[in-house]
């Protein structure tokens, strides 16, 4: 790596590690795991990265999406998940994601504050089944017929739940958020 | 009508990878072939992609910056840790090739990554700072996406003995009547063939393949065709990487 590249994905980090790293953590629960998830995720982004099309994604989805991918990995392969559905399970009231009311740990950046507040907003205000169901597919890795079991409800129940509040979800995000034009 | 109302309510599930994997195959094929299920799942998964900013705020330990310098620089192989191959390293060039796997396999290799990184910088200078938090932009998803367990390949390139060597992991065995089919590809020519291969039922596969000599691929790539391989591909590849170094 030049020193050029080396200032780049030292960029990349800035801009996005913050967000990654506590996603790691929400998904693996484990903070030394999360550091190698986000390592992980990263050095892969950086190795793939010729295979990143800004026409059709951003950079912090993409990247989103190699670290969910990651972590969700390691969660199976360390046999964690029954621990971190174990704890989804215990906070029906708060789910796995953050409270809206949560105060922020420092943040480089404001931006980065209310982006988390919009989106959990948005989240905030889906009915609290829905919201569940669409939490433990995202953090968890759940399919819907394994989210049914888990919860115990017909599985019906399940996609209907999941479906419209992905729908709110959708519109309200669209809502919120300006579009970029052409 | 009420058929592809079935389809139209699989794009939220599929966007959050939560469809059992033969309902996602299905609704993959259907995919292929219907815009208006492609723009749902696209506007799902942006919506999917933001729950990232829903995990609980956890601030990186100061180390974690220069780690990820220090295991970049290293340059530590793709699914490095699943197997060692120091008998194929030390005498082959070593590419990695990572998944996009699902719908979105019409994707390829484009550019190089400072083309990449100077797009990025250009979009990020040009969104709007909130939309930049939250999403980079608002224009499609991020779909290198792998749904669930996504397939990685990793080549070696021996030159010395005109060989490639594949080996693939978590890849399914293809469908009966069909293959999987690796290409190289030099930028602005038509992909030569190296062979057909198929995964054993763990996913896993490692082949040896006679190397075209005088070829010097910028890709390769793999496709899934009908049984004993196609002259050109027929399908858009599901796996794309670069090659470095050959
Ligand atoms: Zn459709």
């Amino acid at each position: 790596m030049t020193a050029r590249d080396d200032r780049a994905l030292g960029e990349l980090y800035d801009r996005h590690g913050a967000t990654l790293y506590s996603l790691a953590v929400a998904i693996a629960r484990e903070r030394a795991d999360a550091e190698e998830i986000v390592a992980d995720a990263l050095g892969q982004a950086w190795r793939t990265a010729s295979q990143f099309d800004p026409g059709r994604g951003s950079v912090g989805a993409w990247l989103a999406t190699i670290t969910r991918s990651r972590a969700l990995d390691l969660v199976r392969a360390r046999g964690r998940r029954a621990r971190a559905l174990a704890r989804a399970a215990g906070e029906s009231g708060e789910g796995l994601s953050a409270p809206l009311a949560a105060a922020d740990a420092p943040e480089r950046r404001v931006e980065r504050q209310e982006a988390r507040q919009l989106v959990g907003r948005s989240l905030a205000e889906l009915p609290e089944p829905q919201r569940r169901v669409i939490e433990l597919a995202y953090f968890t890795g759940l399919t819907q017929t394994e989210i049914a079991a888990e919860l115990r409800e017909p599985l019906g129940t399940v996609k209907t739940r999941m479906r419209a509040g992905m729908e709110k979800l959708r519109d309200s995000l669209a809502r919120l958020l300006p579009r970029e034009g052409p | 009508m009420t058929d592809h109302q079935g389809y139209r309510e699989l794009a939220a599930p599929y966007a959050l990878d939560a469809l059992a994997a033969a309902e996602r195959t299905a609704f993959e094929e259907h995919l292929a072939e219907c815009a208006a299920c492609r723009a749902d799942v696209q506007a799902f998964r942006e919506a999917a992609a933001a729950l990232a900013l829903a995990a609980p705020a956890a601030a990186p330990p100061p180390g974690l910056r220069e780690r990820v310098l220090r295991e970049a620089r290293r340059g530590r192989p793709l699914a490095g840790r699943r197997t060692a191959w120091p008998w194929l390293a030390a005498a082959a060039v070593v590419v990695a090739v990572a998944a996009s796997y699902g719908y979105w396999r019409e994707r390829t290799a484009r550019d190089e990554m400072s083309t990449v990184l100077v797009a990025m910088r250009a979009r990020l200078d040009s969104a709007d700072r909130l939309v930049g938090a939250i999403l980079d932009s608002t224009v499609g998803t991020a779909d290198l996406a792998a749904t669930g367990k996504a397939p990685t390949m990793r080549l070696y390139w021996n030159r010395a003995r005109g060989l490639v060597v594949l080996a693939a992991f978590d890849l399914p065995p293809a469908p009966s009547g069909r293959t999987y089919q690796l290409w190289a590809i030099k930028k602005g020519q038509n992909p030569v063939s190296l062979g057909t291969f198929n995964t054993a039922a763990g996913g896993r596969a490692v082949v040896t393949l006679p190397a075209p000599a005088g070829l010097k691929p910028d890709l390769s790539a793999v496709t899934e065709e009908p049984a004993g391989g196609s002259p050109q591909p027929t399908q858009q590849p599901f796996l794309v990487g670069t090659w470095q170094g050959i």
